[in-house]
């Protein structure tokens, strides 16, 4: 109110709004709430139990309307060929607002039913008809195999008739047996035959044998092809047995034994034609059976393919639908006045769209009793909503991810836009991988349109997701490659060099001689071929890390004080602020400035040496005051030195005690005036004027201001949270300007790494002649650029990614951020469907 | 002799490159990002710069190049 533009330097302004909605346009004016996305609608009947609801029938319907939507979806998803299901910005939309919203969604439902049932019974047929096959293809192999049986026996009959007329054979003997019943005179053969599991055979061989006491003949064979389940695919093998015994009691038993064994029995005749005749039969049936198998399964697949047609359309309306009754549930409903009433959050600026959008709807749904909006006035605290766009919505992601901020708090998420590519970069530094961090993200960002429709997995998806933070991650490690002249741990020598190297006499090592001039831009050529360059570079990153990690995080406390006016806060500038940095300031930041000065001085043309910073540092703890004249930065540095611990030693009471102090002030001013105080911090029992006109108008007025919540300034508290808050700070200051290091340790693990895999790589394979040479660089080469990518790129990225995050999330924002906000999560049909499917 | 008025001249011109992005970003829904965004990169790549340049100024040590081994 009152800004001309959103901003992202804190939350927009948010009002609560009331609607007032006639029963006839509620369902269309919710609808097009959800498609413009503005409103967070509050529940106003939270004891009601859900299914108490005034809209609980309609939920009912749509959700058995949601559960034929899936049970189409994972029926399509069986079909081993796939069915393509038409995409929801290619279907035809259907209307489901206006006067004939009812109708479209009747029709709908009767659809879907007439579908589903269709669908069920198709399924239950082809079950059907399978199992039918089955059992048809088993009893021709029963038939084919007996038929095998039979032709062997009558074949032997002829060998063994001829000893037969000796009556003291012995009555075991499998081949009489089977001579005696096979005899081309006596047809009535006792016999089963049927088909079992190879695995179940020898047991039920086995338990025939001792049930039967012997008294069978019992031959089998396996049965070739393996018997495929259509529904699971699983595969069984059978075996065709057939039992020769004499007797119904045996018979019986045989029976008996196979069914519990789970032999499927089936009838064969042992004359030899009616067999045949059976045989022709079955095949005949069979050939019937898979034309009708194969006509159902064809028609079972162009149902799927009508319905794949509209499947996504139906989904979309029906998770719409979902959401707009489950958003009507919310509201009061006064059956009396046929209103609803409904109470919201939503950004003060969009207040007239949201107008046009009720105006809208009014006109959709072809009434002319639009819907009223007022703002209430309250004093709850409204859901923090950072305006971002797609270039600013990963940067602010990655920052909500540590906590929403506080309504109307400073968003550190307008700064990380830089910060954090800028310190993922001087952990990173290459030239050349931050080339391929840029190339990618700018492929992905200039085929957005269509990676954003496609379904990328969850991997690439959040690459995908936080493409613009790659791209400035790639333009900033570009920038430090070249400041650290790093280039796939290659040197540029761009500019003129600050060292002259003479020539070698022999084989000693070669010291460099400075020429009076500095590489103008980042680290000097000269260094990449110095056996001592690590240790130049890690004094020269480590007091880098220091200098960064100093200015972040004063920049990081400054950001306190925008909070401090917003919030009425300014007594916090004084006990909180001004201790704060005068703490951090009198300690490092006098360190950086001794980094800073100690560069600009000449030490071989100086009296004394250079001294190290980190002694000086420490001694000023423990001995201050007492510098010795050899060691020293500057003349008067003790006297400073003393005076700077006297500051820092004073700021820590002060924080501890100046607050609390204040407030005990504030309170005894109170407490001497009286407890009269209307909005007062400590009377809570007096009714507000709004409060005791909300009962007097009865239901359905919104009481706004029910349940606030009042800071109790409890004394106690405020101490216990200051004296958390000082230790938390100075020791924190400490620590945490010593975890900037990390710049330095990765990004000297970077360029170590980089330059292990060039000279176990490509160093050995450039010096390579001839046609081998040739073949091996270009064997090595893709090797390296692969290893390049992967590991330096991918894994060193990730690394320097969670570092940088950190730096952010702790040191940085532990010196400013309060985030005590919930985010505004409006009714949003678009954002349905980024989370539902 | 190097010197590390360099430093100070450039930070002369990165403070009048500020102060011309404070003026000169267009009115819009996205101004206070842009004025963020440029103020906040040249302020960060100047301090690198700057670091870089002053840690090389009058170093304390010299690069020894091994020989080279054939």
């Amino acid at each position: 109110m009152g800004d001309e533009y959103p901003t992202l330097f804190r939350s927009e302004t948010m009002s609560l709004v009331q609607l007032i909605v006639p029963r006839e346009v509620a369902h269309d004016t919710i609808a097009e709430l959800g498609e413009l996305g503005d409103v967070q609608f509050k529940d106003l009947n939270p004891e009601v139990n859900p299914f108490q609801r005034s809209f609980v029938g309609e939920i009912g319907r749509i959700d058995e309307m949601a559960r034929r939507v899936r049970y189409f979806t994972t029926q399509i998803e069986k079909e081993r060929d796939h069915i393509p299901i038409r995409a929801l910005y290619d279907s035809l939309p259907l209307v489901t607002v206006g006067p004939r919203a009812a109708q479209t969604l009747d029709e709908l439902d009767t659809k879907l039913t007439d579908h589903e049932s269709r669908l069920v019974r198709m399924n239950e047929n082809y079950q059907v008809l399978s199992d039918r096959m089955k059992e048809l293809v088993e009893a021709r192999h029963v038939l084919r195999e007996t038929a095998v049986f039979f032709d062997r026996a009558a074949g032997a009959e002829r060998e063994i008739r001829t000893s037969f007329d000796d009556s003291s054979a012995p009555l075991l003997q499998h081949d009489d047996r089977e001579a005696q019943y096979s005899g081309a005179v006596q047809f009535d053969l006792e016999f089963v035959a049927g088909t079992i599991d190879r695995a179940r055979l020898p047991t039920f061989e086995r338990v025939l044998w001792r049930v039967l006491r012997g008294n069978l003949y019992m031959n089998h064979t396996d049965i070739q092809e393996p018997f495929v389940d259509p529904a699971t695919g699983a595969e069984t093998r059978k075996n065709v047995f057939i039992i020769f015994a004499h007797g119904d009691t045996l018979l019986a038993k045989i029976q008996k034994v196979a069914e519990s064994m789970g032999a499927t029995v089936y009838p064969i005749d042992s004359n030899a034609d009616k067999r045949a005749d059976s045989l022709r039969e079955v095949t005949a049936r069979l050939e019937d059976l898979q034309v009708v198998l194969y006509n159902t399964g064809n028609t079972r697949r162009m149902e799927l393919v009508t319905i794949g047609e509209s499947l996504a359309s139906w989904q979309d309306v029906v998770q719409k639908e979902k959401a707009i009754y489950e958003t009507l549930n919310l509201l009061n409903y006064d059956v009396r006045r046929k209103t609803l009433i409904a109470e919201g959050w939503c950004p003060t600026r969009d207040i007239p769209n949201i107008q046009v959008a009720l105006r809208h709807a009014t006109e959709e749904s072809g009434t002319n009793v639009p819907p009223i909006l007022r703002e209430l006035p309250t004093k709850k605290t409204p859901p923090t909503f950072h305006r971002t766009n797609k270039f600013t919505e990963g940067f602010q992601t990655i920052m909500d991810s540590y906590g929403i901020a506080s309504y109307q708090e400073v968003n550190p998420g307008l700064f990380a836009v830089i910060t954090f590519p800028f310190l993922f970069a001087v952990m990173f530094g290459d030239v050349g991988h931050g080339m391929i961090l840029f190339l990618t993200a700018l492929i992905m960002i200039l085929r957005e349109r269509q990676l954003g429709k496609a379904d990328l997995g969850e991997i690439i998806g959040t690459f995908f997701y936080g493409r613009y933070i790659i791209l400035l991650m790639g333009i900033f490690s570009v920038y430090t490659g070249l400041i650290y002249n790093d280039i796939f741990s290659k040197s540029l020598h761009l500019f003129s060099s600050g060292w002259d190297f003479p020539e070698p006499r022999g084989n000693e090592t070669v010291s460099g001689v400075s020429n009076g001039g500095t590489y103008i831009f980042g680290l000097d050529p000269a260094w990449r071929v110095a056996e001592n360059q690590i240790i130049f570079t890690n004094s020269y990153k480590m007091k880098m890390s220091i200098v960064l990690g100093v200015v972040h995080m004063t920049f990081a406390l400054c950001l306190q004080v925008p909070n401090h006016i917003r919030f009425n806060r300014r007594s916090d500038i004084w006990t909180n602020f001004i201790p704060s940095m005068l703490f951090l300031q009198s300690i490092f930041g006098y360190l950086v400035v001794c980094i800073l000065y100690k560069w600009t001085v000449n030490w071989e043309t100086s009296s004394t040496a250079p001294p190290s910073l980190l002694n000086m540092l420490i001694s000023m703890f423990l001995s201050p005051g007492a510098i010795d004249p050899d060691m020293q930065l500057y003349p008067g540095q003790g006297t400073v030195q003393m005076i700077l611990l006297m500051i820092a030693m004073t700021c820590v009471p002060v924080l501890l005690i100046a607050k609390p102090y204040l407030q005990y002030q504030e309170m005894k001013k109170i407490q001497r005036q009286g407890y009269i105080g209307l909005d007062g911090e400590d009377s809570g029992g007096h009714p507000t004027d709004e409060q005791l006109e909300g009962e007097e108008e009865g239901n359905g007025r919104a009481v706004a201001d029910s349940d606030e919540e009042h800071e109790h300034h409890d004394f106690g508290e405020v101490v216990i949270h200051q004296i958390i808050h000082t230790i938390e700070f100075c020791l924190g200051c400490i620590s945490h300007t010593a975890s900037y290091l990390r710049l330095w340790a990765l990004s000297l693990a970077h360029a170590q790494l980089s330059e292990v895999l060039w000279d176990m790589t490509m160093a050995e394979v450039l010096g390579m002649s001839g046609i081998v040479g040739i073949i091996a660089l270009v064997v090595v080469g893709a090797m390296w650029f692969t290893l390049t990518v992967f590991i330096l790129c991918i894994m060193e990225g990730l690394s320097a990614f969670l570092h940088a995050l950190r730096l952010h999330w702790v040191e940085a924002n532990s010196k400013h951020y309060e985030a005590g906000g919930y985010q505004f999560s409006p009714l949003s049909f678009a954002r349905l469907n980024e989370e539902g499917s | 002799m190097s010197s590390s008025l360099p430093t100070l001249l450039v930070l002369a011109v990165v403070l009048a490159a500020m102060f011309a992005s404070w003026i000169f970003t267009p009115k819009g829904g996205n101004q206070t990002l842009i004025r963020t965004a440029c103020m906040l990169t040249l302020s960060c790549c100047y301090l690198m710069w700057a670091v870089t340049y002053l840690a090389q100024v009058h170093p304390l040590e010299s690069p020894r190049r091994a020989p080279v081994a054939e």
